[in-house]
């Protein structure tokens, strides 16, 4: 996966749900609390990787427009 | 009567599944049922299996995930590589090269190409099954579109140079592709760090379960599916994902580490002692050193090969006759002729292939045998 740097990830091009895996899986190498900024497509990884990630126990703590998509930053849940 | 306690010699031609392969397997089976490309949480769930998969399929070849595409095994990992690069971008002829030693999953798509407008060179080995990196220049040509060399070979264990080799590919900007299904984990390999472009790999040799690979293809290697559907794989290779055998692949490549591949070497001198200083007769095909760590081919002088196979199956040995695909076969393996083995040779020839669940002592009984039946 393109790893930018150790707490931001781009996964534009990751159709679902493997982008929401790719999340869960850094998610998981996290401490609680962490944060991880996600880059994501426009369309239905816009609804669905958020949703997923808080079924899991993860934080969307915000969501941004990006030229390419958006960007979500994501706390690490309960571990 | 008791059955004879079995030794299992035969890991060239697959390995037992280890417990924490299967450990990890399970823990797939008994989670909801999901098809990782399904949306809903258990279909989360499954893909992360396969991320946490990739990742560590990944981190034994020192690359990045995005550079791997699961398949169901070696065969379709090489036809995948095989196919896909030569008929790119709607290809219809060229020129191919591959050794005369590559495996049956190798020649076979080289020779069904080259049976619809490509022409194929299959260059020579020698004496020890090494391809010479002149030859392989000589053999190129402007309208070489692929050359494809095995790293380990299956039958004697001979380790191809694929420095040299690619390089020689490098230089004439030729795609270059290896089968290293059997080398996959026994020895260093870092695709990322030598002029590669594809490697072949899979799970069934490194006490992973049967049925699935994956091939590394360096970034922006064009590559034409051999299977079309739903698009899993980067479009690469459409079909539902194998989720439980993914998840056992990944775990099996975390099993090997330098103590492993120690152990392995330990036994394989062992063997190679045993035979050099109790059986005269023997003639080793395969490099003594810097081989393939589990690979043992053995050319019985005057023995006949079959019957020696039939003799240590009964006591609980269980080698191979050349190699496992086409061991039933009864002309002499392609192997052994390229490396100047007559038929009479090669049919006194046997593969012992040990893993690292082989203990000193059965390789210790095993040459006992082995001894006493040479012997009569």
């Amino acid at each position: 996966m393109s790893k930018v740097s150790a707490d931001i990830i781009d996964l534009t091009g990751v159709p679902c749900p493997q982008n929401t895996a790719r999340a869960m899986f850094e998610l998981e190498l996290m401490d609680e609390g962490e944060r991880l900024l996600l880059y994501i497509d426009d369309g239905e990884p816009r609804v669905n990787v958020p949703a997923s990630l808080e079924i899991e126990g993860h934080r969307v703590i915000e969501a941004q427009r990006t030229p390419q998509g958006w960007s979500l930053l994501v706390e690490r849940g309960e571990a | 009567m008791c059955p004879p306690p079995l030794t299992y010699l035969d890991h060239a031609a697959t390995t037992p599944v280890a417990p924490e392969v299967l450990q990890a397997m399970a823990d797939v089976y008994a989670s909801p049922a999901a098809n990782a490309s399904s949306l809903h949480r258990a279909g989360v769930a499954a893909s992360y299996f396969i991320v946490r998969a990739r990742y560590q399929v990944a981190t034994a070849l020192g690359t990045d995930t995005d550079r791997l595409t699961f398949t169901s095994g070696g065969t379709e990992a090489n036809n995948l590589a095989i196919q896909g690069v030569a008929l790119a971008g709607n290809r219809r002829s060229g020129h191919l090269v591959c050794s005369a030693i590559e495996h049956p999953s190798v020649l076979e798509p080289m020779r069904w190409l080259a049976g619809r407008g490509f022409d194929l060179t299959v260059l020579p080995v020698d004496g020890q099954g090494r391809v010479c990196p002149d030859d392989l220049a000589h053999s190129l040509r402007p309208d070489t579109v692929l050359v494809s060399i095995i790293h380990g070979n299956n039958e004697l264990g001979v380790i191809q140079d694929l420095q040299a080799l690619g390089e020689v590919c490098r230089g004439a900007g030729v795609p270059f592709h290896s089968d290293a299904c059997q080398s996959f984990t026994k020895v260093a390999l870092e695709p990322d760090r030598l002029p590669v472009d594809l490697l072949s790999i899979n799970a069934h040799k490194i006490h992973g379960p049967q049925g699935v690979g994956a091939l590394w293809h360096r970034q922006g290697q064009p590559l034409e599916p051999t299977l079309h559907g739903g698009g899993q794989e980067h479009r690469l290779r459409s079909g539902t994902l194998n989720t439980a055998g993914i998840t056992g692949f990944g775990a099996a490549a975390t099993l090997s580490s330098d103590a492993t591949r120690a152990t392995l070497l330990s036994r394989h001198r062992q063997m190679v002692e045993g035979i050099q200083g109790r059986l005269p007769q023997a003639r080793i095909n395969s490099p003594i050193q810097g081989g393939l760590p589990h690979i043992l081919n053995v050319t019985f002088t005057g023995a006949d090969g079959k019957k020696l196979f039939h003799q240590l199956n009964r006591a609980g040995f269980m080698i191979s006759l050349g190699s496992a695909c086409h061991a039933t076969a009864a002309t002499p393996s392609h192997v052994l002729t390229a490396i100047g083995k007559n038929a009479e040779e090669a049919l006194s020839t046997v593969r012992i292939s040990h893993g690292q669940d082989t203990s000193p002592e059965q390789i210790s009984t095993f040459l006992d045998m082995l001894g006493a039946l040479l012997a009569t």
